[in-house]
């Protein structure tokens, strides 16, 4: 997966700055893109319209609320990937399950040398992330979340039985 | 066979004789309660349906609406739309898949975590999910409560089980006695907790609240507690069931009916064996806490009420991403570093929320009105964790108390929490709030939130700004 960097160096960016409370009854997806991280950025959209798909922060990214509104509005935003240096668990959880967008867990190393705007690789396979011609290591999934992703979400992956 | 360790913190054992099957480090979990509101179970429910699938323990689902209920006085009319739609989608998905609810009317509604325990759903040694991150409340009972994403919501309808990798387990050791009681409280305890360990210190984690000032609170100032392990990072927060967990329990509706027999059991086995490892462990000496006021826009954003707003160096300490966060929170907060908390004027006061909804924390906090008003220019509301709260606190005089000082007293709801029903802060409002998150925008766009407990927030109320209630009690 390629895509430009739009990058937040903060830590603990919570569930109610990517989607806030009001828009929890909204049940059109696209309306739900066209307002996340309105609280944290207004130039979020323009950002992500002009070809921003990776989101870059810090620690426990999406921390907060149970609210699987929030991938769904990043992924509707055009978001493809968000790359944090830790992730709230059910945030994480909630990315992968609904196959809504990628969470990668990055090192300190990767998150200090990309900068905003940069042209970022991800390789799940190889379990790498690409900025400005190196290449970092990301932390890989686990085997059930390794079958989730590959099998497009939580009820595709046969995990039932 | 796998091999069983010697010993083992509570939650291990929990996790343990809940485990139905494992991949790697991924267990998957057997639940033995599922609690459901209207805002995470609409696409579960509509998931069930396409996939031709039914809930498949209906008798283990309760459900409520509590995000979207309005609070205002008189006959309850909702008059947003959406909010209508997601109400009426709740109640369409509980009677077509045999779920009970308590909803709209029903003299059983309330918050969620408020009526889980209400109903006596969380049992010492079982697991109880919701999709709510505040589902930890529960774990008060020495159940393992967490909250779950709505893809997990429609994985528990249709399986009763839930894929979790294995946290470990953190120990957070409270030791003494808080001193000034009421005017310091479970609150403030699970402030410096969080502002001790920072909001991901828990991460990945699951807490054990021990030490002899958890063991002195009540079975409602552990909820308190254990609401909040979310804001610390931990996925859940449990306390060891004690003498408390079991007469609290007694004659609940879901309780056993011959709880004595249940209560050997829980009693002698579920507790953190002395040979047990916690992968981390924290204390906080009890008679050290102040009242906690938070300053900024993350709940470790965290001072005594009897200290000065700290500027974001001294926030930061050395850490350039705190200093900036700090600096960034103080903006949106519209505080000057340097200034005392106790000069802090608010337009708005919430006494309300999962966290601070209960019986004890009206009581408490109407203790600090009686004789005094509300301060002119501000506004005040109490919104009870439920019906059967709110009829209990109207039994003992309470609702008249808070109506008396100027209070709004409310019907039950989430309310001023979260900013999605009427109940909201206008953009630049201050208030002072006893509910769990702090965010940029949690209580409406613009809208400033200070977390505190019932007592400073009805002192702040009378005051018209921030007081040291230790002065007033």
């Amino acid at each position: 997966m390629r895509g430009r960097a739009i990058k937040y160096e903060r830590d603990n960016i919570d569930t109610d700055v990517i989607i806030p409370g009001a828009y929890l009854k909204v049940h059109d997806y696209d309306e739900l893109g066209r307002h996340a991280m309105e609280g944290l950025d207004p130039r979020f959209r323009e950002r992500a319209a002009a070809g921003g798909s990776i989101i870059v922060a810090g620690r426990n990214f999406g921390c907060g609320s149970s609210r699987e509104h929030a991938p769904i509005a990043l992924s509707r935003s055009g978001i493809r990937a968000v790359a944090a240096l830790s992730f709230a668990r059910i945030f994480y959880r909630n990315c992968v399950d609904g196959a809504f967008l990628l969470p990668v867990e990055i090192g300190g190393e990767a998150y200090a040398a990309i900068s905003d705007g940069d042209e970022l690789e991800i390789d799940t396979g190889a379990g790498t992330i690409a900025a400005a011609g190196k290449s970092y290591p990301t932390r890989p999934f686990s085997d059930i979340i390794s079958r989730i992703i590959a099998a497009g979400g939580l009820f595709k992956a046969g995990l039932d039985g | 066979m796998i091999p069983v360790a010697a010993g083992r913190t509570l939650f291990e054992k929990v996790w343990d004789s809940h485990e139905v099957a494992r991949r790697g480090a991924q267990s998957l979990l057997y639940v033995d309660r599922h609690m459901v509101h209207e805002v995470t179970s609409p696409q579960a429910f509509e998931g069930l349906r396409e996939g031709g699938r039914r809930v498949r323990r209906p008798d283990l689902t309760v459900a409520t609406a509590d995000h979207n209920v309005p609070t205002g006085g008189g006959p309850l009319r909702v008059v947003d739309g959406d909010s209508a739609a997601q109400l009426e989608a709740l109640e369409r998905n509980c009677a077509e898949f045999g779920v009970e609810l308590f909803g709209m009317g029903h003299p059983g509604r309330g918050i969620v975590h408020v009526i889980g325990p209400q109903l006596g759903l969380p049992l010492p040694g079982s697991t109880i999910v919701c999709g709510d991150s505040h589902t930890a409340t529960q774990g008060a009972f020495g159940a393992l409560a967490f909250g779950i994403g709505t893809s997990e919501v429609e994985h528990v309808l249709a399986t009763q089980t839930v894929w979790m990798d294995r946290p470990a387990p953190l120990e957070v050791r409270v030791d003494g006695s808080l001193r000034r009681g009421p005017a310091v409280a479970a609150k403030d305890v699970i402030l410096s907790v969080i502002r001790m360990i920072g909001t991901a210190g828990g991460a990945g984690t699951i807490v054990e609240y021990r030490g002899s000032a958890i063991s002195g609170m009540s079975v409602e100032q552990r909820m308190t507690v254990c609401n909040m392990s979310i804001e610390a990072g931990s996925r859940a927060g449990l306390v060891a069931p004690d003498e408390k967990t079991v007469e609290y329990l007694r004659g609940k509706r879901y309780a056993p009916d011959d709880i004595d027999a249940a209560a050997a059991g829980w009693l002698s086995e579920l507790r953190t064996d002395g040979s047990a490892k916690f992968a981390k462990s924290f204390r906080l000496d009890a008679g050290a806490v102040a009242p906690q006021v938070s300053w900024g826009t993350s709940p470790g954003m965290t001072c005594d009420v009897t200290d000065a707003v700290p500027a974001p160096e001294e926030y930061g300490a050395g850490d350039p991403a705190a200093e900036e966060s700090a600096r960034a929170a103080l903006r949106y907060m519209g505080l000057e570093p340097g200034t005392p908390i106790t000069d802090v004027r608010l337009d708005r006061v919430f006494i309300g929320s999962c966290t601070n909804a209960r019986l004890e924390d009206l009581r408490d906090a109407a203790g600090m009105v009686e004789g005094r008003s509300v301060a002119p220019g501000v506004r005040a509301m109490v919104v009870p964790g439920s019906q059967e709260v709110k009829r209990e606190a109207e039994a003992e005089g309470l609702g008249a108390a808070f109506e008396k000082a100027g209070f709004e007293w409310r019907e039950s709801g989430c309310s001023m929490c979260l900013g999605m029903n009427p109940d909201v802060l206008s953009a630049g409002e201050r208030c002072a709030s006893t509910s769990n998150r702090n965010f940029e925008g949690r209580q409406g766009a613009g809208g400033r939130t200070h977390l505190v407990s019932p007592v400073t927030a009805a002192a702040a109320a009378v005051a018209g700004r921030f007081v040291d209630a230790r002065e007033w009690v």
